[in-house]
Formats: C-alpha cells, structure tokens, sequence
C-alpha cells in the first residue's frame, strides 16, 4: 500500500512542469528550513524534494533544441 | 457686320480654363502651405486647404492615395503635397489633388512615429503597469519574424545556448512591406486564438536591422494593439540596438537584437543546475541537523532516571502501600486502645456511683452495657481468631504432617534414619517406626519382604 502510494507521488511528480516543480520545491525547502513541521514530515517532504529536484534535472538535460513551424489554421475564416 | 460676340455655355468656360491650366501648368508640382479646414470625410476622402499668407488652395486627396499617408495631418500644420491643379466642374472652381503629403522640415515617418507614440502613451499602451511578468521557466517560445531572415537564426542560437530545453515555433510573418504589419498583427491575435492547443508561454516578435521605413511595419497602431492586447507575453527583438519600434515600448520586454533575445527571455540552464544543487545541499543539510537533534532529544530522554530504572516507580508505590498499611494498623490499634481506656473509666464511674444505691437500677444499665462491649469485643477476637485460623490452616495445609490428618502415616527406618519409601528401604529385622497424625508413635519390625 505504500509502496503503491510511493509510486503514484512518483509519477505525479513526472507530470509537473519545470515551473510546478520548482514551485514545490521552494515550497519544501521553506517548511523544513523552518522547522514547522514534526521530524517524520521533514522526511518525507525531503524525499518528495529530493524527487522534484531530479525531474527538474531531467527536464533540463533532455536539452532537445526543438524547432518547430506553426501553419495558418486551415479553417481560418473569422477575423478578430 | 460688328463681330457677334460668341455666347459659351457654363460647361464650355469651364472645359476652356481646364484646358488652358492643363496646358499652363506642370501636370505634377509640389506646393507648400500650411493646412487647414482639415476634414476627413466618413468616405475616407480628405479635404482641407492650404494657405499662406497671401492666399488659399482648396484641396482633395482621395482615400486610396490618404492609406499611403503614416502621419496624421492637421489643421495649422505645414506640408508639402504633392499633386496636380485641376477643375471641379461642379462647383466651378479650381483645387489641388493631392496625392503623396508631407510634413514640411521633420520626415513623414519621423511625424508619424512621434504621433503615434503620443496617441498611445495617451491611451496608456506603454503603462508599466500593463506589462505582463515573463514566465520563469519557458517551454515552449514562439517566435514571430521572418522565415528567411537572419533574426530567426539569431534567435534560436541566443535561446537554445542558455535554455536548451525550450522548444521553438516559427510563425513566418512578413516583417517589411506593404503588408507586413497586418500579417504580424494577424500572427499576434491568431497565436492568442490557438493558445489553448499551442500553449505558448511567451512570443518573440523580431527582425534584424534595417532603416526606419525598413522596420516600420513595427511602428504601425495595428501591430502595437495587437501586443497590447496579447495574454501571452510578447518579447520584441527589432532592428539594432539603437532603434526603438513602437513595438518595443509596448511588449512586455524588450531585447535590444535579436541576439539577446535569449537573455531576456530565457534562464541559463547553467545557473539553474547550479541553484538546483545548492538546494538539494541545503534540504540535506537541513534534514541531517533534524535527524541530529532528535537522536539528542531521545538520548537525553533515555538518561532520565525513569529510563534507567523503570521499576523505581513500582518500588516507590510499593513502599508507600507499606507505609499506609502501617499508619492503618497504627490507627486501629489506636481506635481499640480508646475504646478500652473509656470502657475502664465506665468502669470507675460506675465504682463510684454508691453502686448499692444505684444497683438496682443501674444494674440493668451497666450489665447492658457490659453485654454490648463484650459483644463487640468477642466479635473483633472472634474475627481475629478466625483470621488468624484461616492462615494457620493454610501454613497447616503446606507442612507435610497435616497430610497426617488424612490417615497417611511416616514411616522411618530406625537403623538408616531414613524415610522408608520403597521396599528397597528396608530389609528384614530391621525396626521401623510409624509417626501418626495422633503424634502418637508405632514400633515395628520387619519380618518379611
């Protein structure tokens, strides 16, 4: 169960964009840096920081250098 | 015969001072005056006057020849137009068709550029207040410029050398011409349209240098309203790093080339990596403190005089039920010792009470009296004793002579001494003795076994 639960945080934390994670991160790093939250917490939001901090590596180092062209939609009648 | 004067009619005068100012005059000429009477009619026609102080030229421009025209002309303004002198029939009189104006001294673009920023500072276009944050981290960048310009190169390196995590998207856009400015307005508000599926975080709008008619398209009230309006974010990178387009004053950021597009619009990755670093430093720092100080607070725990010896509690509680037992005996002991001094003064008084006088009555009284203490006392002895057998048969009931009582018998053999268990423990002629609960004793010999 939670083994299971570990998981799905897991995956959770793959779906987070650059920004979200970065966001929960500075999240984390406030609440143990002060100290409000009992020491079993702290581990946790620890390995849920330690988790972020790898995605955030991951999604900088694909480093892909993508180009892509944007086409006039073929429907483009209207106007604005 | 007198020479008839030759009657014309309204139209032939007319047609005769058309063609002889045809014939007179340049079919192009440039005049210059000061405007006024400035009228822009709802067809899109102009008509307005010039004058200097000697006169006044009625004029016309047409609408197709006033869309070429960047500035916004006015009343008291001087300029030079550009036309032909011709008849209005209609109305019988001569006027100047113009077809390029000028502002005289400052260039038309110039004018025009100074008039448009006035109007849109007015209207608050360039408020910094309106300016929208970049995002932080931006994925996905698209570029609006050129497809064969050397901006989109410039930008794409500046981009991909510090964030090379970003995906770009070209929208090709015209950036000079007739129609540049539309198509980039057009790009802007269709980018905005489909955002939902391309889900940009920011626009780049970009060209490289060029004059101010090359970059002009960037100056026009279409495209600064298009930005303006924009939600997602619009970074400009026009023309050199001295040039300011309207379009600068109104997006969001500004590079000054498209070279450093990257800078403005995107984080090093370097740096990020390194910040990312230094946050995972500190969460395991933070972390290792924590774990430090709660092994402390457990040791210290584990020190305390409870931890060391935990049945201390139940020997204190242990020594104070003795304790209490003992105050209670004290007190009982006390409460009987009472009863028995008042029941011995009782005694006394009745003594000395002249018992023969009161006898008679007081007998009665006092052998009630003795019956109840007597009573009493018998029932606390009577207690007691019962206590006291009740233990007594329970140590009986542990001391293996009372099995005695039941008709079991010891039998000892007198020449070993020992208790005869078996009939190895005996051999014939030996004396046994039998102890029976009667304490009385039985002599015996073996005969056989």
């Amino acid at each position: 169960m939670k083994h299971m639960a570990e998981k799905s945080q897991k995956n959770d934390i793959g779906k987070l964009s650059f920004e979200e994670a970065i966001t929960g991160l500075t999240d984390i790093v406030g609440k143990i840096e002060q100290g409000q939250i009992p020491l079993q917490d702290s581990l946790q939001q620890y390995e849920k920081g330690m988790a972020l901090i790898k995605h955030c590596r991951t999604i900088l180092q694909k480093a892909e250098k993508r180009i892509e062209k944007i086409t006039e939609e073929q429907t483009d009648g209207e106007e604005d | 015969m007198p020479k008839t004067n030759k009657i014309y009619t309204v139209s032939q005068i007319n047609s005769l001072v058309k063609t002889a100012l045809e014939e007179r005059l340049p079919s192009r000429l440039t005049v210059r005056g000061q405007i006024s009477d400035w009228k822009h009619h709802s067809s899109g026609h102009c008509y307005f006057s010039l004058k200097d102080t000697g006169g006044i030229l009625p004029c016309v421009m047409w609408a197709s020849k006033f869309r070429t025209v960047k500035f916004a002309p006015e009343d008291g303004m001087e300029v030079l137009a550009t036309g032909y002198v011709d008849v209005y029939q209609v109305a019988g009189k001569y006027q100047f068709y113009a077809d390029r104006l000028e502002p005289a001294g400052v260039g038309a673009l110039q004018l025009a550029f100074e008039q448009t920023v006035a109007k849109l500072l007015k209207e608050g276009l360039f408020d910094e207040a309106k300016k929208k944050p970049l995002p932080l981290y931006p994925m996905r960048i698209g570029m609006l410029t050129s497809e064969s310009g050397a901006a989109v190169h410039d930008i794409v390196d500046s981009i991909h050398s510090r964030w090379p995590c970003a995906t770009l998207f070209l929208y090709p856009v015209p950036v000079q011409g007739e129609q540049a400015a539309e198509e980039i307005a057009h790009a802007l508000r269709q980018t905005n349209r489909r955002n939902s599926t391309l889900n940009l975080d920011i626009l780049i709008i970009a060209r490289g240098g060029g004059s101010l008619e090359d970059l002009w398209a960037f100056n026009e009230e279409i495209v600064a309203r298009a930005v303006f309006d924009s939600r997602i974010p619009v970074v400009s990178a026009i023309g050199h790093e001295v040039d300011t387009t309207i379009a600068d004053l109104v997006a969001d950021a500004r590079a000054s080339t498209p070279t450093k597009a990257g800078v403005v619009a995107v984080p090093d990755q370097q740096e990020i990596l390194t910040q990312l670093a230094a946050t995972e430093q500190r969460l395991t720092t933070q972390i290792r403190a924590m774990a430090r100080s709660a092994r402390q607070d457990l040791e210290i725990v584990l020190a305390s005089a409870l931890f060391r010896n935990p049945l201390s509690l139940v020997q204190d509680a242990s020594q104070q039920l003795d304790e209490l037992i003992a105050e209670l005996t004290d007190a009982m002991k006390e409460l009987l010792e009472r009863a028995r001094r008042k029941l011995s003064a009782s005694y006394e008084q009745v003594a000395r009470i002249e018992p023969h006088r009161l006898l008679g009555r007081r007998s009665v009284e006092v052998s009630e009296w003795q019956n109840r203490v007597n009573l009493a006392i018998n029932a606390i002895v009577n207690n007691r004793r019962m206590q006291l057998t009740a233990q007594a048969n329970r140590l009986t009931a542990l001391n293996p002579k009372s099995v005695l009582q039941r008709g079991y018998s010891i039998t000892t053999n007198k020449r070993t001494g020992l208790l005869v268990r078996t009939a190895e423990d005996v051999r014939p002629g030996d004396r046994l003795n039998t102890e029976l609960a009667s304490k009385n004793l039985i002599e015996s010999e073996v005969v056989k076994k």
